[in-house]
């Protein structure tokens, strides 16, 4: 784990995660629970495998990806904007605060019905869902990043001769940049989870597709298989995109010892 | 001294208003600094020299009064008028050559020429000694190298005049000593135009051609003190301890 900077907790994980699977093939293997509900790890491999090589898996990845990819690079842009005027006017900020917490108390799901009647059965309401999930994370984050600047910064600035038009760009979206980053992160986290929510409803490709097939299927071993596609997935991405970026601007800030 | 006069300051007044309750921070002051003198504004806290730094920089307005460079009202901050503070501000998103570059980005002519700013910058960290952590992250500097990098910070746009608010406060006495040797020694060959603030006697004599002393609130001036003695100055030096004892009984007679 390269993010870790302490490698030799991997080794701790590896096993944690060794042992994980073990109680499950363990508790499968004691048929409490009839096998068609509750797959050995074994099974479900075999399911995700069978449909890799059906041709259903990796396209439902990728779908899911590019969703991701696209939505959230709107969902971040859109997210940004809001917060930057959040974060240089108060009368904005103290508007748009409440409301965006509000949205965030709704269950990313809680998308996915006005989106049906919005767009349909098309792609663009799965948009919508990773967009609406994910932006107010992204504008709060940053406006609070913008808020907690120390003032001597800006001050700095100021006396150094930055022009106004200069100011968001070249201090006041990098002095806030480690807590963007922080909301970034939960952005895409909630986006995910509008994604694949969006999926098991109103698409016909896609991870959240694929869930919603295995119940319609009766298919535990694809329902499981997929939550746990869908976790790693969204773990690593977490872990090293965001996570990486993160790490390296905590670094450059000396808010962790270097390595 | 027949220098030129840079910065002049005219019946400038601070009255703060608290809670609908007027403040006076600040009674008419009238101050010339000429070109290449180091003058040091020193009195006891809260009598007002930082509020008329801070004015100098165009952070603040006066009340009343003018405050001009070269002629030229002062309105707004301005890397003409630069100031360091007592924190270093070193920006940590960038490295500390980007740091000391930075405000090169805003002069006329320079905004795109990459290699004339890099290169005036590797300058000036050389001149603060710095020049083999050029591209180190901020937070890996001590105290007193980051100091030093504000320093060149400061100097790279050429302000006409430098304000020093408190200029190492939070530095131990050795790193200070040396750097009151690195700022003498810039000073020396750059012929800056400083003013800085300072309650340190000893400070304001090692440092300071003239040192302003300043009334305790509101505050005005009351006397000002020449300090005529050679540079570079040691500031264990009993020509500059009697200096300090003198402007150190001109605040002790005020506060009495």
């Amino acid at each position: 784990m390269r993010h870790n900077s302490e490698p030799k907790y991997g080794r701790y994980v590896f096993g944690f995660y060794l042992l994980l699977f073990a109680v499950w093939q363990l508790l499968f293997s004691l048929r409490l629970i009839p096998d068609y509900l509750f797959p050995s790890p074994l099974q479900v491999t075999r399911r995700l495998w069978e449909l890799g090589k059906d041709g259903l898996l990796w396209p439902s990845i990728q779908a899911t990806l590019v969703r991701m990819a696209i939505g959230f690079a709107i969902a971040a842009g859109i997210g940004l904007f809001i917060g930057v005027f959040m974060g240089m006017s108060r009368v904005v900020n103290r508007c748009l605060q409440s409301l965006f917490l509000g949205l965030q108390t709704l269950p990313t799901a809680g998308w996915v019905p006005i989106s049906l009647l919005l767009f349909g059965l098309s792609d663009r309401g799965i948009y919508f869902v990773i967009i609406m999930s994910s932006v107010a994370a992204v504008a709060i984050a940053t406006s609070d990043g913008i808020l907690h600047i120390q003032p001597i910064y800006l001050r700095a600035a100021r006396t150094l001769g930055t022009p106004a038009y200069a100011m968001p760009f070249s201090v006041i979206l990098p002095a806030a940049a480690p807590s963007i980053v922080t909301g970034i992160k939960l952005g895409w986290t909630l986006g995910w989870h509008g994604a694949v929510s969006a999926e098991l409803i109103k698409s016909s490709i896609g991870l959240g597709y694929l869930l919603y097939m295995g119940r319609e299927l009766n298919d535990a071993a694809q329902v499981l298989g997929i939550m746990v596609l869908t976790i790693l997935f969204g773990l690593l991405l977490d872990r090293f995109l965001f996570g990486l970026i993160e790490q390296r601007i905590r670094r450059r800030w000396g808010l962790v010892s270097p390595t | 001294m027949a220098a030129p006069v840079k910065l002049s300051l005219t019946q400038v007044t601070k009255t703060f208003d608290g809670g609908g309750q007027k403040v006076e921070a600040l009674r008419p002051v009238d101050l010339e600094v000429r070109e290449g003198e180091y003058v040091v504004l020193f009195g006891p806290s809260g009598c007002g020299k930082s509020t008329l730094l801070n004015m100098i920089a165009g952070f603040e307005a006066p009340t009343s009064g003018t405050i001009s460079l070269e002629g030229r009202g002062v309105t707004r901050p301005g890397s003409d008028r630069l100031m360091m503070f007592q924190e270093h501000a070193l920006f940590p998103w960038l490295s500390v050559i980007d740091n000391v570059q930075y405000g090169l980005l805003w002069q006329p002519g320079l905004r795109f020429r990459r290699g004339r700013r890099r290169q005036k910058a590797l300058q000036l960290l050389a001149l603060v000694h710095l020049e083999d952590f050029a591209d180190s992250p901020i937070h890996e500097l001590s105290g007193g190298m980051k100091q030093r990098a504000a320093l060149a910070r400061a100097l790279a746009p050429d302000p006409k005049v430098l304000l020093i608010d408190e200029p190492f406060p939070a530095l131990d006495a050795l790193v200070r000593a040396k750097l009151y040797d690195e700022l003498q020694d810039i000073l020396v060959r750059t012929r800056k135009t400083i003013v800085s603030v300072t309650h340190d006697p000893r400070e304001a004599a090692c440092l300071g051609d003239r040192v302003v002393v300043f009334t305790d609130r509101p505050g005005r001036i009351k006397t000002e003190i020449q300090v005529d003695l050679p540079r570079p100055r040691d500031i264990n030096d009993p020509r500059v301890a009697a200096h300090a004892t003198r402007i150190a009984a001109e605040l002790k007679e005020e506060t009495a």
